[in-house]
């Protein structure tokens, strides 16, 4: 149904010609009261407006219902407000940087441990060689490796070799 | 007391480690192209023989002297002969540059796998332009793939010398692309041994997939009949002799440090034989896995356009001749356009301009490489697949294993040497040392997230590592042979592994190989003095297409730097060490 200052068109204002064999046809609406077609422009932009309604009649769309010089509005693209990537992004981002984290932390806690755990060894060395000074009646001094890890029987050996 | 050097697990963890960093995106995108370029099926002569002559022996010593000398690149040279520690030196700064400029890639894949959860896919639908009366001016005139690539993703500059400012997207997707860099190298063998399980299985879990799919795809076979139809004429061109011995060589990542590094981590008595062979066949395999499943997913492509085109010839006569719809098909288009051309000579040729030709042939024939098959040509065909963000996720993750394994190669080439260094290491931890470089390389990476990048990424791809690789291997085999000894080496390996060296590889190490490499050299020397001035393609966003133009003089100021910065590291290394033991020698007086 078409208002233009209170005419209003019916289906048997709409005449037909041209008709060819694949579903093609011009079409002219024409004024209901006197005998005169109504202007293209229009009609066109009535069939602007109402383009879905016409292509849901017929079961079509814009791709299958073509009407020639009447370029079809183009439905704009939904802009969510935050883009979807960002989301993506942000959630990968946190958990790369919680894993980085994670593996510097238990890094440095392992060298920590690391540190501390060869001097406790020591202590309890150093305490097994108090209690320990005399074994069959020879003290153990001259043996005593207490601290240092250089034997002196082979410390001349390392200067007579050359270096490289 | 020494800490004793960090070991790979188990010598599975070596191997998925090397092929993780051999397999990577030269296979996926370099290989199909050569393929296509140099006669198809026949192409495989040349491949296979250079394969048995120049990448199995050179990728063997690699590991041998990695293995033997159990040091980084630097550290493993200088072993060999103190003067050629700069062969090490180089092989780090040619690394230094590729891990700068191949992890923009990374940063890339990572955009599309996060644009990839949409629907539509956003590479798929041009945008509208201003007043929603149409498209976008630059989409319309090239495809909204392209547009996707050269607009949305790169925001490219119409030359190099417009150099933009950093866009601030891909700079973000750099960055977490080299936190997760940092996340897989943080401690050394023991994290990258276990990442290397997924960055080298994972790529083939999705290639199978892909085959499947693809082999699947309505016209695939039009593309493998394309492809592996032998033109046997392509034997008789030295170019793709050339091409295939290249391709052999940076395929398997030779020269920069990386293999010698892995293998630093061996046992001694590892079998570094076998692994070579195995890393070599299998890396070659997935070269020929990998572009089957690119030419059906081409055939497809093209299948695809060819129809369209079909398609749209066809609504263009129905429309302008009122014929019957469904009366014209593609069976008897040709049979109609004869009899309407007889019947309506003044419409036929009215109509005629706007038809376009369609062949199939030529869709076939686009051939492309690199970047553009990757992030234009497959995305193309992706949209056009049933639950398209399903294969664009698994194809743009696959990437992204193949890159990240690759990297992982290049950024050990880079940090061995400097864990090995004595005087680093005392002073700083092993993540600090990879924190350090993975920040450096992410700060000057930033330079190919500027609106001119991606010509830069063009400038250091093509440069930065193709002579000097060259040379630095030729020097290796020479050194390894001739200065440490063929027979001094044979035996360190003999007591290494407790196996005799079999003479192919002596033949092979001694003669063949720096043969090959030497006339590969002089070839790449030739040409690019005789092509004269070099040049880029630059894309026009008014045309829609790329343009080429020539390289102003800062920008082969740097080719030049790129070039001649690892390729001096030889000849000074070596001067200076000559000077430093003069000097020394002049110090001390003779010992009676």
């Amino acid at each position: 149904m078409y208002f233009f200052s209170t005419i209003i068109c019916r289906i048997s204002h709409v005449l037909l010609c041209n008709v060819t064999q694949r579903v093609s046809f011009w079409f002219v609406v024409t004024d209901p009261s006197k005998n005169h077609t109504l202007p293209a422009v229009e009609i066109q932009s009535a069939i602007r407006m109402n383009r879905n309604r016409i292509n849901n009649a017929f079961f079509l769309n814009d791709q299958t219902l073509e009407f020639l010089k009447i370029p079809s509005t183009l439905a704009p693209p939904t802009d969510p407000s935050v883009p979807i990537w960002i989301i993506i992004f942000s959630v990968i981002f946190c958990i790369v940087i919680v894993a980085v984290l994670l593996l510097i932390l238990s890094g440095i806690r392992q060298r920590r441990r690391k540190s501390k755990g060869p001097s406790e060894v020591d202590d309890t060395e150093d305490k097994c060689e108090n209690m320990i000074t005399i074994e069959n009646g020879i003290p153990c001094d001259p043996l005593d490796m207490k601290g240092g890890h250089i034997n002196d029987a082979f410390m001349t050996e390392d200067e007579r070799l050359t270096p490289l | 007391m020494e800490k004793a050097r960090p070991l790979w697990a188990n010598p599975l963890q070596f191997v998925f480690a090397c092929i993780s960093y051999a397999v990577g995106l030269g296979n996926v995108w370099r290989f199909p192209y050569l393929c296509q370029m140099y006669g198809g099926g026949s192409f495989l002569v040349p491949y296979v023989m250079m394969l048995m002559v120049e990448g199995m022996p050179l990728l063997y010593l690699e590991l041998a002297v990695g293995q033997r000398m159990r040091q980084g690149s630097i550290g493993a040279w200088r072993t060999i002969s103190p003067y050629l520690g700069g062969v090490g030196l180089a092989s780090v700064v040619v690394s230094f540059f590729l891990s700068t400029y191949y992890n923009i890639i990374n940063a890339w894949a990572f955009w599309y796998l996060f644009h990839s959860f949409q629907d539509p896919l956003p590479w798929s639908v041009c945008p509208l332009n201003d007043n929603h009366t149409g498209y976008d001016e630059e989409c319309e005139k090239a495809s909204s793939t392209q547009y996707f690539w050269y607009r949305k993703t790169l925001n490219i500059s119409p030359s190099i010398q417009d150099s933009g400012h950093v866009q601030w997207e891909p700079a973000l997707c750099l960055i977490l692309a080299w936190l997760v860099v940092y996340l897989c190298i943080l401690r050394g063998t023991e994290s990258t041994g276990k990442v290397v399980y997924f960055t080298a299985l994972l790529p083939y879990c999705v290639l199978l997939i892909y085959l499947v799919r693809g082999l699947t795809l309505h016209g695939a076979t039009n593309g493998l009949a394309y492809m592996f139809t032998p033109k046997l004429e392509q034997l008789a061109n030295p170019k793709a002799w050339i091409n295939a011995a290249t391709q052999i060589f940076f395929s398997l990542g030779l020269g920069f440090g990386s293999l010698i590094a892995f293998a630093s981590y061996n046992e001694p008595s590892n079998d570094c034989q076998k692994h070579a062979i195995i890393v070599s066949l299998i890396n070659s395999s997935t070269s020929v896995f990998a572009s089957i499943v690119t030419f059906s997913i081409y055939g497809f492509k093209a299948t695809f356009n060819y129809e369209s085109c079909l398609n749209k010839v066809i609504l263009l006569l129905t429309n302008s001749f009122d014929l019957e719809d469904g009366f014209l098909t593609a069976s008897n288009l040709e049979q109609v356009k004869g009899y309407l051309e007889s019947t309506f000579p003044d419409k036929y040729s009215e109509v005629l301009p706007q038809m376009k030709n369609c062949s199939l042939q030529s869709e076939l024939a686009t051939a492309v490489q690199g970047t553009g098959l990757s992030f234009i040509v497959y995305t193309e065909a992706i949209k056009n697949m049933e639950v398209s963000q399903l294969w664009s996720v698994l194809y743009f993750f696959m990437l992204l294993m193949l890159g990240i394994g690759s990297m992982l190669g290049n950024t050990a080439a880079i940090l061995t040497p400097l864990t090995d260094n004595k005087v680093i290491s005392s002073h700083l931890p092993k993540e600090a040392i990879s924190g350090l470089v993975c920040l450096v390389n992410c700060v000057i990476g930033l330079v190919f997230t500027m609106e001119a990048g991606n010509y830069w990424f063009d400038i250091f791809n093509d440069y930065a590592a193709t002579l000097s690789l060259l040379l630095i291997v030729l020097v290796e085999t020479i050194a390894v042979c001739y200065v440490y000894g063929l027979r001094r080496f044979e035996g360190d390996l003999k007591a290494m592994t407790g196996r005799t060296l079999n003479w192919y590889w002596k033949a092979m190490w001694a003669g063949v190989s720096p043969l090959l490499i030497i006339s590969l050299f002089v070839f790449y020397l030739s040409d690019y003095i005789l092509t004269g001035t070099l040049q880029y393609q630059a894309w026009d966003a008014s045309q829609g297409q790329l343009v080429t133009k020539d390289y102003p003089p800062y920008a082969l100021a740097v080719i030049g730097l790129l070039v001649a910065s690892s390729i001096m590291c030889i000849p000074l290394v070596a001067l200076g060490t000559f000077i430093v033991r003069c000097l020394k020698r002049g110090d001390t007086p003779p010992v009676a």
